[in-house]
């Protein structure tokens, strides 16, 4: 009788276990508010950046009415990059993060020089640009050569994907991901990467659009998304769905408090977060020892 | 051969003085494919020119990333375990280095980045180098919120806290109460008599408007700690007088000795000595002047007195 009973409860845990199982590897995840397959996902992503890529900053300009600079300044001012850093920009591929990056360097060694550090650290700076999609890197690039940063040899362009990044363990002083981890696939993945190639006191940064709690705001805000952003995106880009998708991805995403104990889960430490503009950008940080 | 060749790389700086320059020898990126062997890594060991390595991480390549990067990861953390003989409490923590709280390793860059001040002042510039010598990536110090008054405050904490073993340590006992002061007052200042050419620096620091709020806090807590190593017991009226009045002296003495070129910095503690005095002659002329008005008060009061009741009675 009391075999039967553990039998049956074995039997009842494991059907348990087996449907957990099947869930797991149903694969399924999303896409904006739609269910997708997992493989599908980041083809999906691919596609909308390949399309958006040519109006990509235009667009941010109009969406965030040229916040999205005051947002990535704020980013770069929290990660105070010093001479001869290691730094990983992922998802990054139109340069703005990089760009500013190299720009507080080169401003900050003038004046360090005088105090000592000596210039060929300056030398060693490194800002690896990864992104998946070619066709932003591209778009980057030819930015870089406009800046007349072309040359530069701090800069490297990378493509590579997030979740399996091409680097070493422990080479790298900081990582950086704006605007980018939402349209990953195994967020937690990719946070474990980030863990992996940074240094002992290196730092973990995402800016990314997130919630808004506020009652009225709440309401302002979401009428602008849901309405606004895919009208301006069909009339400017001429792409409704990849704007449609933006903004379905954004509500996707999870709360600030959650994606910061999704970073402390992934062994950083000294995790915080701060809202900007409410709530709908959020900057989270993080310190790898 | 991988392994050790890359040992090689890590270890090697470990026994040179200037570490950092060798470290960015190494490729950053970890690489999938296998056209390129080993030799690229010892390139970096005898670099004529610069430039041309410069571009090899990104094309680089070797078998197997994940064995490569594992391998890479495990001998530079025995690196990190053989570093300089400076930081032995340092790396012995490496064994457990998962464990590690940030706020110690925070606390480590910090005491390192005080050896740099001298010459770097309290700088970033400072604080960069003082990473760098626990090796410990210098990206930490954009995670003190405020970076220099984070050096400063710190090695503010670091004196009290000198100060507070020297005051439970030491007997100061046998000496008078004013003695004692100017004695602790003067043991706190010397603490950063090395770092007087920068100190200036250090107290415009502190007054930032974001800043000041906690360095006023560390005076207070400062002075505090003096009057109580005197055995101050203190708990009326008097105790706010007598921490203003500590607290006016160690501010005047602090910039007394920024200018003072005496040697040993003789002149601030006989500034300091007169000033301790004069607060416990002030202490005494208080007292007197409070003894006097209350005769004064009395006879007042008794004339009054007279000269009421003569009036009722007239």
């Amino acid at each position: 009788m009391a075999l039967r009973m553990t039998s049956r409860n074995t039997g009842s845990m494991l059907s348990f276990v087996l449907s957990r199982i099947s869930l797991l590897h149903s694969h399924a995840t999303s896409f904006g508010f739609k269910e997708v397959k997992e493989e599908e996902k980041s083809k999906l992503v691919g596609n909308v950046f390949s399309s958006v890529a040519q109006n990509y900053d235009l667009m941010n300009d109009l969406m965030s009415a040229g916040l999205h600079r005051l947002w990535k300044d704020r980013l770069v001012s929290k990660l105070s990059p010093f001479p001869g850093i290691k730094h990983l920009d992922v998802a990054g591929g139109t340069g703005d993060v990089a760009f500013r990056i190299i720009d507080t360097i080169n401003s900050a060694t003038r004046t360090t020089i005088q105090d000592g550090l000596e210039d060929e650290q300056q030398n060693e700076t490194r800002v690896y640009v990864c992104d998946i999609n070619p066709n932003m890197l591209n778009v980057g690039k030819k930015r870089a050569i406009e800046r007349g940063l072309g040359e530069d040899p701090s800069l490297v362009w990378v493509e590579g994907n997030a979740e399996a990044l091409n680097f070493k363990d422990d080479s790298m002083d900081g990582y950086t991901i704006a605007f980018g981890i939402r349209n990953v696939t195994h967020i937690d993945k990719a946070l474990a990467e980030a863990y992996r190639v940074l240094k002992r006191g290196g730092r973990f940064l995402c800016l990314e659009l997130s919630h808004v709690d506020m009652p009225i705001f709440k309401e302002l805000y979401d009428y602008y998304s849901f309405s606004l952003i895919p009208a301006i995106g069909e009339l400017v880009a001429g792409d409704r769905a990849s704007y449609q998708y933006l903004v379905e991805s954004i509500r996707r995403f999870p709360s600030q408090a959650t994606f910061a104990s999704m970073i402390a889960e992934a062994g950083f430490q000294k995790v915080e977060y701060e809202n900007l503009v409410g709530g709908v950008v959020a900057i989270h940080s993080g310190l790898k020892f | 051969m991988y392994r050790s060749v890359v040992k090689c790389l890590f270890v090697l700086p470990s026994y040179i003085n200037n570490t950092n320059r060798h470290f960015v020898f190494s490729p950053i990126i970890t690489s999938n494919y296998s056209h390129f062997s080993t030799d690229s890594n010892t390139q970096p060991l005898s670099p004529p020119n610069p430039n041309n390595y410069q571009l090899h991480p990104e094309i680089k390549a070797s078998s197997s990333s994940s064995s490569s990067s594992s391998s890479s990861s495990s001998s530079s953390s025995t690196a990190e375990g053989a570093a300089s003989p400076h930081y032995e409490t340092h790396s012995s923590k490496e064994e457990q280095r998962q464990r590690v709280e940030y706020q110690d390793e925070q606390a480590c860059v910090l005491r390192a980045s005080l050896h740099h001040v001298v010459r770097l002042g309290w700088t970033e510039a400072a604080m960069i180098k003082g990473a760098r010598d626990v090796r410990v990536s210098p990206s930490i110090i954009g995670s003190f919120p405020r970076k220099e008054a984070a050096l400063v405050e710190f090695f503010m904490d670091d004196c009290l806290q000198r100060l507070i073993d020297i005051i439970d340590s030491e007997e100061l006992g046998n000496l008078i109460p004013s003695e004692r002061i100017s004695k602790l007052v003067q043991i706190r200042l010397e603490m950063q008599a090395p770092y007087i050419s920068k100190w200036p620096q250090a107290l415009s620091i502190q007054s930032q408007p974001l800043n000041i709020t906690t360095s006023f806090k560390q005076r207070a807590m400062l002075v505090d700690e003096i009057w109580h190593a005197v055995g101050d017991q203190a708990s009326d009226i008097d105790w706010y007088l007598k921490r203003t009045i500590l607290g006016g002296i160690y501010s005047a003495s602090e910039v007394y000795m920024l200018t003072d070129n005496s040697p040993d910095f003789r002149d601030t503690w006989a500034f300091l000595d007169r000033r301790v005095k004069d607060a416990f002659d002030l202490g005494k002329t208080l007292q007197e002047a409070k003894y006097l008005a209350e005769a004064v008060g009395a006879g007042m009061g008794n004339s009054v007195q007279g000269f009421m009741r003569r009036v009722f009675q007239g």
